[in-house]
């Protein structure tokens, strides 16, 4: 048995000074290509979790291994050479929007390059290639050279992750790619994230709040609740009663079509208002 | 509960009267005590209107454009005061905002000094710049530039960093995430995010960098104020209303075409 390809232990963040933690001592592994979905209500660590593996925050105890390296004790370039391994797709998707697409792709490079080769856009003809090949591959191949801004949601998306997968991770974090979609883009955006990792065989540790898809897509399910693991299992293991445990008080943000219903209420009361 | 409630929005709103009630109160006092301080009698001051417009029309009118040829020299020079000085405050202002932002600069002793000088910089007028530099370096052209640019510098270093504090954060987090570094992460993400608010506060300051080119040789320091100046004294007020005329065509001008240029940009 290989070590695993990202180990943590007892992982720990507080944000007020140890009065309350937001991850309350986390224990897990991940193996090369799992597609490892991370459920749980909004608050419960989620963001906080997938956010101290890249070091995008800085954890407050604990270890965590990823290919090897302890990723709280590097700082500096070490920390950068790490991160350009690590790919991350985020809610907002985050993309330069005055910035075309191809570009915006290609920035997923930029920690493998030098400040001066970046600067005067000198990208090798490989990472230009993959770059168009991705978008291809998304459907996106007409829209290259447009502003990110003039993007859909769904496009804006699919651009987030062929920029994280141009980098050639070893590790793909996605931290509620598709909160601020619609069921169908939602739906193509997963397909795609899922299809990409598993030709690739890349290891992905998606956050989602919607449990249909969890259990859609997932090759593990993880739950969490109150900064603590309480489920980490197959989707087919994820009980009913498990879910209602994960969500209690919360059960409104199981499910994605319910949050469109919910929506939908919030859309009548305001017209009735009117 | 609902009375509770209601009640509690009258007793707010009462306090809420008294407190402008005595704020109008403070203000009319400050008015007043003002006038009676200074001397100034607003009654004479009214009476004189007439006198004044009288004056005006029979010693300023029409106005005398006969030397103008003279004159475009200097006038040249006032419009290229405001380019020259707002070009290069905004190259120097971009390096200092990035120093101002605490988004972008991580060391607050840095910030600290950057922000103490650069309101130094904004809080003297540039007319008073003018007027120190003059003694120091002399009557000349040099003198206005440098007034122009301290006194814009400070102003846009303070407005772009505001800027960049609203842009950075969420967007930036992408590229620091794959692994880029400061300077990449500033020139790939900042700056073109960045563009459209530093066209803005740059053709803003441009403006008023127009206004201020012009009133500059008042005090020696090159630009077409002086000649308004000179002819004031030597009570050519036809051929002055004529520079000032062109002065605020000149500003007039200037605004009409970067409101043009802040809608073509996005």
């Amino acid at each position: 048995m290989s070590s695993p390809l990202l180990s943590i232990r007892n992982l720990k963040k507080t944000y007020d000074k140890h009065k309350t933690y937001a991850l309350n001592g986390i224990d897990i592994e991940f193996d090369a290509g799992e597609f490892v979905v991370v459920i749980g209500p909004s608050g419960a660590g989620k963001s906080t979790f997938i956010r101290c593996i890249n070091r995008m925050i800085d954890s407050s105890a604990g270890e965590i291994v990823f290919d090897g390296v302890h990723m709280e004790q590097i700082k500096g370039r070490s920390l950068k050479m790490q991160r350009a391994n690590i790919g991350m797709i985020f809610q907002h998707y985050n993309l330069i929007d005055r910035v075309n697409v191809i570009k915006n792709v290609l920035y997923g490079r930029l920690g493998k390059m030098s400040l001066f080769r970046s600067t005067l856009g000198l990208y090798s003809a490989e990472d230009k290639r993959e770059a168009y090949d991705l978008l291809k591959k998304v459907g996106l191949e007409e829209h290259i050279y447009k502003r990110a801004s003039a993007l859909s949601g769904g496009q804006m998306q699919r651009v987030g992750i062929c920029r994280a997968i141009v980098q050639q991770p070893k590790l793909l974090l996605a931290d509620e790619p598709i909160a601020s979609l619609d069921p169908q883009s939602a739906n193509v955006v997963m397909d795609q994230i899922k299809e990409i990792t598993t030709e690739r065989n890349l290891t992905c540790i998606v956050n989602l709040h919607q449990v249909d898809f969890a259990k859609k897509y997932a090759s593990r399910i993880v739950g969490i609740k109150d900064g603590l693991v309480v489920f980490d299992g197959k989707p087919t293991e994820l009980t009913e009663d498990m879910i209602a445990h994960i969500y209690k008080g919360k059960e409104e943000q199981m499910t994605l079509a319910s949050q469109q219903h919910q929506v939908e209420l919030s859309d009548k009361e305001v017209s009735s208002y009117a | 509960m609902r009375n509770e409630i209601e009640n509690a929005d009258l007793a707010l709103s009462t306090v809420n009267r008294w407190k402008t009630s005595l704020i109008v109160l403070l203000v009319a006092a400050i008015i007043i005590g003002a006038f009676i301080l200074l001397e100034i009698n607003p009654w004479s001051a009214f009476i004189a209107v007439p006198e004044f417009i009288a004056f005006f029309v029979n010693n300023f009118l029409p106005p005398n454009f006969d030397n103008i040829n003279k004159y475009v020299p200097l006038i040249v020079d006032t419009i290229l005061f405001a380019v020259v000085g707002t070009y290069i405050s905004a190259v120097l202002g971009l390096l200092f905002g990035i120093l101002l932002s605490e988004q972008t600069n991580r060391f607050a002793w840095l910030r600290f000094t950057v922000r103490f000088v650069l309101s130094f910089l904004r809080n003297v007028p540039v007319l008073a710049w003018a007027a120190l530099l003059v003694y120091i370096f002399g009557i000349g052209n040099m003198v206005g530039l440098i007034a122009l640019i301290l006194a814009t510098l400070g102003f846009l270093a303070r407005s772009y960093s505001e800027s960049i504090n609203e842009i950075a954060g969420s967007k930036l987090e992408a590229l620091k995430a794959c692994g880029a570094s400061y300077w990449q992460i500033i020139i790939h993400g900042l700056i073109p995010q960045f563009i459209p608010a530093w066209i803005n506060w740059t053709l803003f300051s441009f403006e008023i960098n127009m206004r201020a080119s012009a009133i500059l040789g008042m005090v020696g320091a090159g630009g077409i104020g002086i000649m308004i100046q000179t002819n004031m004294r030597l009570f050519k007020y036809h051929e002055a209303l004529s520079l000032i005329i062109i002065l605020a065509a000149m500003v007039l001008i200037t605004e009409y075409c970067t409101n043009k240029l802040r809608k073509l940009i996005h």
